[in-house]
């Protein structure tokens, strides 16, 4: 029925002589520049990568850490209201503890607070007029929250789009092996995909995590690169599994037959052949998965085993805002928890739009 | 006659992706008359399906627009304008449907029996007791063997026959007064196409019911219609009687239709085709000039194939293995220039002996002598020198192209791996020359295979094989999922290929008209065995074992065969 | 069937396997030397020797792989020393002495077996796990059975409003309600609900199931279930999509069945099969917990003791806890596919 009319074929305008057709990656772009869900989407994620960028070259947030403001500084909408903490710490610069609840129960935080302390002694404060106010609010020690956003995006979006493309490299190469190979080879790899997926990934996660940080030897990575290794190396599972089907499928395929009836190699087959016609897989899954480990990635830090708390992150920033949100002070908590959720819905949007355009039903 | 149904002026569009319209159906327009059979036919994309399907409005709702001018009165009403109740009410008792593929047209998780069972309870009075009983006598008579039991089986343990079968059991279960059969006999084997087309003759001559049958076949047309209806891009071309139709067309795409698909007694040198039926001389289809097909004496053996055999091994059970046997001890020669036709139902073992002889599949045991060397022998080092001398053409015109490469790379890809030309500049050139060649413009080389049709694609798939200059062709169904005009020009075009570079053939099909038309010699073949070989025209004027002969029994005869009153 | 659940046994052992042969391969050697972790801040030679030999690490690496095996097969309640000694319990008191020493322990000494202890609190591993158990899963089955149940009900109601405004806007909220982080929603939770509004306590556990279950576990519950809902719902909505554009529902149609039958009876049966499947993979995650919940509200359940135990680099703890529930995600993995058959009529054992 309706597939008889899909047959149909379109009649393509006849291009000028010498100029190469679109191929398909070009006809996915024309089709998410239809997509203005998937275009705001891309335009959102493209903007956080530039402040990612601009951060990291420090052009942007690059005094983060100044403590430019009075301890919790209202921000600039809210100057009216009353800052208690700020009286307080006024009137005794060295008091800087204020917990008006005993979360050390549930802050999982709790046994680090006098390590923080201790580092932030150690920085030398540059005794500057503090502001009264900042753009959206100051955290304890009067840091301004929004550049702490934009610095804990750095490393949030830095932490999912390596771990990404890492779980997506260890996915797609075992992946394209197993699937394409079968045989002994397959067997030991589905095995080792069997014993990873039998332990629950939260589980997984935290081993991992317990022990790269109790190595000696990897005591050298702790931080960023040691939460992208624990991330990829737990998160490759399910695009191995997809992969290797999408591998054995394109393996039976006409197109791979011929290849190798015209006497082209295991090899070619599986990387020239192949991978092109698999690559928008993984270039969805890629994108999926900076979602998922941005996620995890807040969550680890939130936990201590994540980023070191002297580089900031949206976790580090929600496991302050906890204790904040208990005397009121809200912003940090919105400043993290809004950024975080505007990246990733642009981002879960242009996954979407992502997989519709690249859909390879339209052959 | 009185009209069951009439069809005015229907109009459908497709919306499609980016604000798109497509008109499917151009403002058709035609009856069927009670207790008769009529046959919409036309090629895909004729808008045949589309103008059935809109009759009972299966059309999806999101995309298709039927305009409000359109008309589809049943018995008084107008089928378009009825409420959605109402015409569910009519779907499945006054009219029902049968699809083209039986296996996903049945919910795979219920009973079949609770299926049949389902229409009676929905449309009758009956109880839940007295529909199970009504459909296992259905069951019967429909043709299913021992249908107590098989009321109680789930369709995917049912053979593709039968569960056509129970399909058409759930459709006549309520005396419909008209079926629509949407290409019910396309998916099936040769011979369980027979049954089944016997089968829906029989219930519409008992159930006095008419029926409306969709199909791309001519052949099958004569054999069931009274009247046809024949469509091409969403317009019909031509309508009148089966005996008009078949004796006088009238419209030369009716009359191309007719005669570009090979039949079993004719072997013109060239597949008249449309365009040759659009030439104000036209063609005079009885004063073709012939060919002569056959092992000759003088004949040299290029390839020489002593008992094949391939088994495929399947794990059963905790230790066990199975065995299955694809091919068994299969023995032929095939004569420079020639061509061979292995013709066989599906699981017959055909395209196992394709792929097994040029190694892509690993042969379990037996002999392939090319210029007297054993391939399968060969280390895989020493076999790639012979690769390019056989060559393989596939089924899937829109598997057998990498999507991500142009035309251009696909063509050049085996000369580089051959070391075939000088450098890129040579090898475009050779590869421009060869696009004319199967008859492609230039412009073709830089273009994607998603930018062609299905049959141009098929001419992409030869060039490709044609670069390396092979001496043995495998044609692997190559032609089965072409419509049947564009069918006639590649097989034109392989026939003037092989004219042309002396080339072998080995020509695999379930087709066997086009077996016949383009054999000198066929090797029926049927469960892994080789059942009977023979130069063309000996085995199919005189079959000796069996099964050919039944095979060729199944062979849908056109108008003629049911002209003859059968015995 | 028999032969099948046999065949599934068996192709378990290389799992299993492999599952301590990653467990070692991390915590013995990526994790550094044991004895050194469990040393902590103890610098003394002598000191960290001894440790070293009571945790058998100065022995080849395949004889520690034994006892771990030997572990394993005990269920962690018998250490391979202390099976073969007889002798007094290994003092593991380099950490926090003496804070968790019951008098059992004493009594136990002479039996011979020894259960294979926390290094935190010297806490005898087996019972550590099978005590945390309860309480998570007095949260996690009725997450579980909630957010299937609200899931799959709404799904098929956004499946039949397929492209309408509803759809597309319920789906909008879904994506964004997806990329907000659980720990805001924690967070914000019970700062509004057990903080400022008092409906529910902030935080805390009793010994009484009845009281868990209607006092300290309903928002922990109903947070979990309000965060899964949406992912679950976006899943079993595109299942019922696939299902809906098969050919068999255009059967149903044209036989002229209600198109709410068609929903209800048609799809739903045939959806069920890949919505089994997703709860299939959920299920083992039921026995971690939500260990965010679990530190939050205070629930002495397994996932917080098992990221107690990572922070306190407790690796007796994680090693148990790692390779009890892959045998247990096996388990399920398999009575899972077992059920499959009641489902799916097509799957044959074979």
């Amino acid at each position: 029925m309706s597939a008889a009319f899909m047959n149909t074929p379109s009649t393509a305008p006849a291009a000028p002589l010498h100029q190469p057709s679109p191929g398909l990656w070009m006809l996915a772009w024309r089709r998410l520049k239809h997509d203005k869900v998937g275009m705001v989407s891309l335009a959102v994620v493209i903007i956080f990568l530039l402040m990612m960028v601009g951060s990291y070259t420090g052009l942007i947030a690059k005094n983060w850490s100044k403590e430019a403001g009075v301890s919790y500084a209202n921000p600039s909408f809210m100057a009216g209201a009353e800052n208690l903490e700020a009286v307080r710490t006024k009137a005794d610069p060295n008091a800087i503890k204020i917990e008006p609840v005993d979360l050390s129960d549930i802050d999982p935080l709790a046994p680090r607070y006098k390590e923080w302390a201790e580092r932030t002694a150690k920085i030398k404060t540059t005794e500057t007029p503090r502001a009264e106010t900042l753009p959206f609010g100051g955290d304890k020690w009067g840091r301004d929250v929004l550049q702490k956003a934009i610095k804990g995006a750095e490393t949030s979006i830095f932490v999912g789009l390596f771990a990404a493309l890492f779980a997506v490299f260890i996915g797609t190469t075992l992946g394209a092996i197993s699937g394409y190979m079968g045989g002994k080879i397959g067997d030991l790899l589905e095995w080792f995909y069997n014993v990873f997926t039998s332990i629950p990934y939260i589980l997984l996660i935290l081993a991992f995590a317990a022990v790269f940080a109790s190595s000696p030897q990897l005591a050298a990575y702790k931080g960023v690169p040691m939460v992208v290794a624990i991330l990829a190396f737990t998160g490759w599972t399910g695009i191995y599994r997809l992969i290797r089907s999408e591998y054995i499928k394109h393996a039976s395929r006409e197109y791979v037959k011929a290849a190798q009836a015209i006497g082209a190699s295991n090899s070619r087959r599986m990387f020239v052949h192949i991978l092109p016609n698999v690559s928008h897989v993984c270039l969805v899954q890629l994108s999926q998965h900076v979602v998922q480990f941005i996620k995890a990635e807040v969550i680890l830090s939130y936990l201590g085993l994540g980023v070191p708390v002297d580089s900031v992150s949206w976790g580090t920033m929600l496991a302050e805002a906890q204790s904040e949100l208990v005397i009121g002070k809200w912003w940090q908590l919105a400043a993290a928890g809004i950024s975080m959720a505007i990246l990733v819905t642009a981002f879960s949007m242009l996954t979407d739009s992502l997989r519709d355009a690249l859909d390879p039903k339209i052959k | 006659m009185e009209n069951l149904l009439e069809v005015k002026n229907l109009n459908v569009k497709f919306r499609l992706d980016g604000n798109q319209i497509f008109e499917a159906v151009k403002g058709i327009s035609f009856d069927v008359p009670k207790n008769s059979t009529v046959a919409l036919v036309g090629e895909s994309g004729s808008g045949k399906s589309v103008s059935a399907m809109s009759i009972v409005r299966l059309l999806p709702k999101e995309t298709a627009i039927i305009s409000l001018d359109s008309e589809v009165n049943f018995e008084g009403h107008n089928l378009l304008r009825l409420a959605d109740d109402k015409m569910r009410a009519i779907r499945g008792k006054d009219i029902s449907v049968i699809f083209q593929e039986p296996m996903s047209s049945l919910n795979p998780v219920f009973t079949v029996g609770d299926q049949i069972a389902e229409v009676l309870r929905l449309h009758t009075r009956m109880t839940r007791k007295q529909a199970w009983s009504r459909a296992e006598e259905l069951m019967n008579e429909v043709g299913i063997p021992n249908p107590k039991l098989r009321m109680n089986s789930f369709p995917h343990e049912l053979s593709g026959g039968q569960q056509q079968r129970v399909m058409i059991a759930q459709a006549i279960a309520c005396e419909p007064k008209l079926l629509i059969a949407d290409e019910p006999t396309t998916a099936l084997d040769v011979t369980i196409q027979k049954q089944i087309l016997d089968l829906i003759a029989n219930l519409q001559q008992r159930h006095q019911m008419s029926v409306l049958f969709i199909t791309h076949d001519l052949a099958v047309v004569g054999e069931i219609a009274d009247h046809v209806v024949v469509m091409q891009s969403g317009e019909i071309k031509e309508k009148a009687t089966a005996k008009a139709i078949f004796e006088t067309p009238q419209h030369p795409y009716t009359k191309a239709l007719l005669s570009c698909r090979p039949s079993v007694d004719q072997r013109p040198k060239r597949l008249p085709v449309i365009a040759d039926f659009l030439r104000p001389e036209g063609v005079n289809k009885d004063n073709l000039v012939q060919r002569k097909r056959g092992y000759e004496a003088g004949d040299q053996i290029v390839l020489e194939v002593k008992n094949l055999s391939k088994k495929f091994t399947l794990k059963d059970g905790l230790f066990k293995r199975r065995e299955v046997v694809a091919v068994k001890d299969a023995s032929f020669k095939l004569a420079r220039g020639k061509t061979l036709g292995l013709v066989g139902e599906s699981g017959s073992g055909k395209t196992t002996v394709g792929l097994t002889l040029m190694r892509l599949h690993n042969a379990s045991s037996g002999e392939v002598l090319f210029d007297g060397v054993d391939l399968l022998k060969l280390s895989e080092k020493d076999f790639l020198k012979y690769k390019r001398r056989i060559q393989i053409v596939f089924q899937n015109p829109y598997a057998s192209l990498n999507p991500r490469f142009t035309v251009g790379q696909i063509l050049i890809e085996p000369m580089k791996i051959h070391s075939i030309g000088r450098d890129e500049q040579e090898r475009t050139s050779m590869a421009m020359a060869l696009l004319t060649r199967v008859g492609l413009p230039d412009i073709s080389f830089y273009k994607y295979p998603h930018e062609f049709s299905g049959g141009q694609r098929q001419r992409i798939a030869i060039a490709r094989c044609l670069t390396m200059k092979p001496d043995v062709l495998i044609c692997d169904e190559s032609v089965s999922a072409l419509d049947v005009s564009v069918q006639a020009q590649v097989l034109n075009l392989l026939q003037d290929l092989q004219d042309e570079y002396q080339m072998s053939y080995i020509f695999i099909s379930h087709d066997l008209a086009v077996v016949k038309y383009i054999s000198d010699q066929v090797m029926v073949m049927s469960e892994g065995d080789v059942v009977e070989v023979a130069n063309s025209d000996e085995i199919y004027l005189h079959p000796q074992h069996e099964y050919t002969r039944k095979l060729l029994g199944s062979i849908p005869k056109g108008w003629h065969a049911s002209t003859v009153p059968t015995a | 069937m028999g032969a099948y659940v046999l065949r599934r046994l068996w192709q378990m052992i290389p799992t299993l396997a492999g599952v301590m042969l990653l467990i070692f391969v991390l915590f013995n050697w990526v994790g550094g030397d044991p004895a050194l972790v469990l040393a902590g801040k103890i610098t003394n030679k002598d000191q960290i020797e001894n440790i070293r030999k009571q945790l058998g690490v100065d022995q080849p690496a395949y004889v520690q792989l034994g006892y771990f095996a030997f572990e394993v097969a005990t269920g962690f309640t018998c250490t391979w020393k202390s099976y073969t000694d007889k002798a007094e319990p290994p003092k593991l008191d380099a950490k926090t002495p003496g804070s968790a020493a019951d008098s059992a322990t004493k009594a136990k000494a002479n039996s011979g077996c020894q259960a294979v202890r926390s290094w935190a609190t010297n806490e005898e591993v087996p019972k550590i796990l099978t005590t945390r158990i309860t309480p998570t899963l007095t949260i996690m089955i009725p997450v579980l059975i909630l957010e299937t149940l609200l899931g799959v009900i709404l799904a098929i109601g956004v499946a039949y409003a397929r492209g309408t405004l509803t759809d597309r806007m319920i789906m909008m909220i879904c994506t964004v309600a997806m990329s907000v982080s659980f720990l805001v929603y924690i967070i914000v939770a019970q700062y509004i609900f057990g903080f400022q509004l008092g409906w529910f306590p902030v935080q805390g556990w009793s010994d009484s199931f009845w009281k868990n279950i209607t006092y300290y576990a309903p928002l922990p519950i109903a947070l979990a279930v309000f965060v899964g809902l949406a992912p679950a719902l976006r899943l079993y909505r595109s299942f019922f999509l696939d299902e809906i554009n098969n050919e068999y529902v255009r059967t149903a149609r044209a036989k002229g069945v209600p198109e709410k039958t068609v929903m209800m009876k048609h799809v739903l049966r045939n959806a069920m099969i890949p919505i089994l499947t997703n709860i299939g993979i959920a299920l083992p995650g039921i026995f971690v917990g939500s260990f965010l919940l679990e530190t939050f509200f205070s629930i002495p359940g397994l996932g917080r003791e098992i990221l107690v135990a990572v922070n306190r680099s407790d690796f007796p703890v994680i090693k148990a806890a790692t390779v009890y529930l892959a045998m247990v995600t096996m388990i399920i993995n398999l009575l899972v596919d077992v059920l499959y058959k009641a489902v799916d009529p097509r799957v044959t054992f074979k």
